[in-house]
């Protein structure tokens, strides 16, 4: 079933999909678009490249709280927080962030490790996948392409959408979007052309070309396992790293946490926070011991991490190509460049 | 307007000639990224690695924030813009690096931009100078005529806004931070090891990214670098989420100013303030 | 229900603490909002006592040392006074009232003077309200 709409009534949209339950969309910022819950349907803008931090916080969210307790004299009372198991409506993902999903189920929704939290929030949420505009210019920091990915992958979206000129067009993908899209009555019939754009921009996204590296994931990580004590190599490679956290935090597949308790006055919480690999008490022992001290260490744990261990281990790269980290470095660091100098030695 | 490429060529014949006669064992300067609009900061170690050097409008970093990354007594030699140069100042007044150790590559420039906007980086987001104050070899020709514009200048408006409007404005951009650090990290007077955010004894603030900690760590940290801060704006343009850090760092530098009379990162002599005192102070300040 | 402020009081040991001591020992009146901590010298005090006491639920913030060239340690608060100069106008530009925060130099013998501060102070941060904007809301 193919639907569509005027982009200019996105808002009504919007506020139909408010009323369902929460809207998650890309919301324009002063530095560019990030996903926000809508309170307001005007203010959904897809006018937008890609957002600055990844959709994960729908799923994994920047704080999480637990628990939250009170410490007594005596007694300790713990109270469990619940999820809201509202249903959610993520709107406007990239192919390549809702690939980077079911990258994440891996560690969070697979068999055997369930965490609660993210695997309720994954079934309340119905993921609206966007096509890249495949009329603008690819970012040139953009290397989806090399992990399989293209600009117009409707796999993994539960409804998918794509621009034409002024109009959007939705396809339900999965049983579950179907269900939604025929409940959406602002939304109007396809005509047969829009069906025909539709499948054609499909084919295109394959065309639409971001840099390439046309190399095998085992290949990868079998030479940066050959590389991993190669210190001048990684200490050339990292000689610009501020090891801040930026490239983590935004990236969709970075899942690393900390869980800290923060007691006022015998009140507290405990919950989970991003934490990042790169800084320098990401490893910090009790005993006082730190098995990373240095930066070179740090940035090749991050991208072994990603195209070494991880394929060692589940299969497939943590990565997928969004450009997320190189853009937001605030020295260009790019790890597309690194894996391909890696190759290279 | 800067020749961009006769700087690059002298910025690499001087490199060469350095590296080439062990005068220094680093050349810090601005390498090649994945793009021309992405060029990195670049630690250039023998000869071979100078081809590698560029210098373009967008080579906007601060490499006075890897000094404190070498061992004490290593030769450097390090590519200055003006801020860079009073960082460099800077740093030698707090004793973390010691003038003889480095040899300054002046850079004088007017034109850098932010590649993230394409905006012209001038007196609004820096200290706006454009020569560098101190210097070994310069490596192109002065900037003179400029009209002189306060760096302060943008503060009028927020000092304008009302306290608790200004609050608001504050706590909305504080609600904004993720707490990645990229402000401290990039800053080339951020070196404390470990920072007074990252202590769990005495614990400061939490690490979640919300409000309170937020405003902990900042607060603190334009503290921390009240008469320090050299205005330079990397924070502002190394943060992921675009915090206009700079305006505090700003009206800080401003304050000290004022009330100490004294200008960060001038001269080699000076001591910073908050280390600093004179008994003829007046209690005047404390008002 | 009047509004009764907390108001954080650090003073330094040999001179504003003793001074305390001796308008209590005078027998001296001042409202019992300042809650006194002790430092051993004013220069002891990071500012981020100062705003770590705000979000803890403090309305005002009293400091107390010795007068500029008295100090037992010769010079602890004229680096004192630079510093905590520059947290008040920090403070007043994050938009918080500067008058929630005082420095005020009282010496031993000063128990009325002692007073007279707390006095005065009190009265202004019960004026100014109660202290919302740090914090901490549970």
């Amino acid at each position: 079933m193919l639907k569509k709409t005027a982009i200019e009534k996105i808002s009504q949209l919007a506020a139909v999909l408010m009323e369902k339950g929460t809207l998650l969309a890309p919301v324009k910022e002063v530095a560019g678009h990030n996903f926000a819950e809508i309170n307001d349907p005007q203010k959904v803008d897809l006018n937008f490249y890609n957002t600055i931090i990844s959709p994960k916080g729908a799923f994994f969210p920047p704080k999480e709280d637990f628990i939250k307790y009170k410490i007594g004299k005596t007694i300790t009372e713990a109270e469990q927080i619940k999820v809201d198991s509202k249903p959610v409506f993520l709107f406007g993902v990239r192919p390549c962030d809702v690939k980077s999903f079911s990258i994440m189920d891996i560690h969070f929704n697979a068999a055997g490790i369930i965490d609660p939290y993210w695997s309720q929030r994954r079934k309340a949420t119905t993921i609206f996948g966007y096509a890249y505009d495949l009329n603008q210019p690819v970012d040139a920091a953009d290397f989806y392409n090399s992990l399989g990915i293209y600009a117009a992958d409707p796999e993994g979206s539960d409804i998918f959408m794509v621009k034409k000129d002024k109009d959007l067009l939705l396809k339900g993908i999965t049983p579950k979007g179907e269900e939604l899209l025929a409940q959406l009555n602002t939304l109007v019939d396809a005509g047969k052309d829009d069906e025909k754009y539709y499948e054609e921009t499909l084919k295109k996204g394959k065309e639409y070309k971001t840099r390439f590296l046309c190399i095998d994931q085992d290949v990868i990580a079998k030479k940066l396992e050959a590389v991993f004590n190669n210190n001048d190599f990684w200490t050339k490679v990292s000689s610009a790293c501020l090891s801040c956290g930026a490239c983590t935090f935004v990236c969709p597949n970075c899942y690393c946490f900390d869980i800290c308790d923060d007691t006022i006055f015998g009140k507290g919480t405990r919950r989970r926070v991003w934490d990042a690999c790169m800084f320098t008490d990401f490893t910090l022992e009790a005993s006082g011991h730190n098995p990373r001290t240095q930066v070179y260490q740090r940035l090749r744990q991050k991208i072994n991490h990603k195209y070494s261990y991880h394929v060692k281990k589940y299969g497939v790269i943590s990565c997928v190509g969004c450009g997320r980290c190189t853009r937001s470095c605030p020295v260009n660091i790019d790890i597309y460049s690194i894996v391909e100098e890696a190759l290279k030695l | 307007m800067t020749d961009f490429k006769k700087i690059e060529e002298n910025l690499k014949k001087e490199a060469k000639r350095l590296l080439e006669s062990g005068e220094v064992t680093v050349v810090l300067a601005y390498g090649k990224g994945f793009d021309e609009k992405h060029p990195m900061p670049f630690a250039a170690k023998s000869v071979a690695d100078v081809d590698n050097i560029v210098f373009n409008e967008y080579c906007n970093y601060n490499m006075a924030r890897y000094l404190v990354r070498y061992p004490q007594g290593t030769k450097i030699a390090i590519a200055v813009k003006a801020a860079d140069s009073r960082a460099v100042i800077q740093l030698i007044q707090e004793e973390k690096i010691k003038k003889e150790n480095l040899v300054l590559l002046g850079i004088p420039v007017i034109g850098m931009k932010n590649p993230k906007t394409d905006e012209v980086i001038d007196s609004k987001t820096t200290c706006g100078m454009h020569n560098p104050v101190l210097y070994d070899v310069l490596l192109g020709e002065e900037v003179h005529g400029q009209k002189i514009v306060s760096p302060y200048d943008v503060l009028a408006e927020y000092e304008a806004m009302d306290k608790d409007a200004r609050w608001q404005f504050w706590k909305d951009q504080f609600d904004k931070c993720i707490r990645c650090y990229a402000c401290r990290k990039a800053c080339p007077m951020c070196y404390c090891d470990p920072c007074f955010i990252d202590q769990n004894k005495p614990k400061w603030a939490d690490k979640a990214p919300q409000s309170p900690g937020n405003i902990m760590y900042h607060l603190t940290r334009f503290h921390h670098l009240a008469g320090r801060c050299i205005d330079c704006g990397e924070c502002s343009r190394a943060c992921p989420v675009d915090i206009p850090l700079y305006l505090f760092h700003k009206k800080v530098a401003k304050e000290c100013e004022e009330m100490f009379n004294q200008v960060s990162g001038m001269s080699i002599e000076d001591k910073p303030v908050l280390v600093n005192f004179r008994v003829e102070d007046s209690d005047k300040i404390l008002e | 229900m009047d509004f009764e402020p907390k108001i954080l009081g650090i003073a330094c040991n040999w001179c504003t603490y003793t001074g305390a001591d001796l308008a209590g020992t005078t027998r001296l009146q001042y409202p019992q909002n300042v809650r006194v901590v002790r430092v051993m010298c004013s220069s002891r005090i990071n500012p981020s006592f100062i705003f770590r006491a705000l979000q803890l639920g403090a309305d005002g913030v009293l400091v107390g040392g010795c007068h500029p060239g008295d100090c037992h340690y010769n010079t602890g608060n004229l680096y004192a006074r630079r510093r905590l100069a520059t947290t008040k106008k920090i403070l007043e530009f994050a938009g918080i009232e500067p008058g929630r925060f005082r420095v005020e130099w009282i010496s031993a013998s000063e128990g009325n003077r002692f007073a007279e501060v707390v006095e005065e102070f009190t009265t202004q941060v019960k004026n100014l309200g109660p202290q919302t904007k740090l914090k901490i809301q549970e």
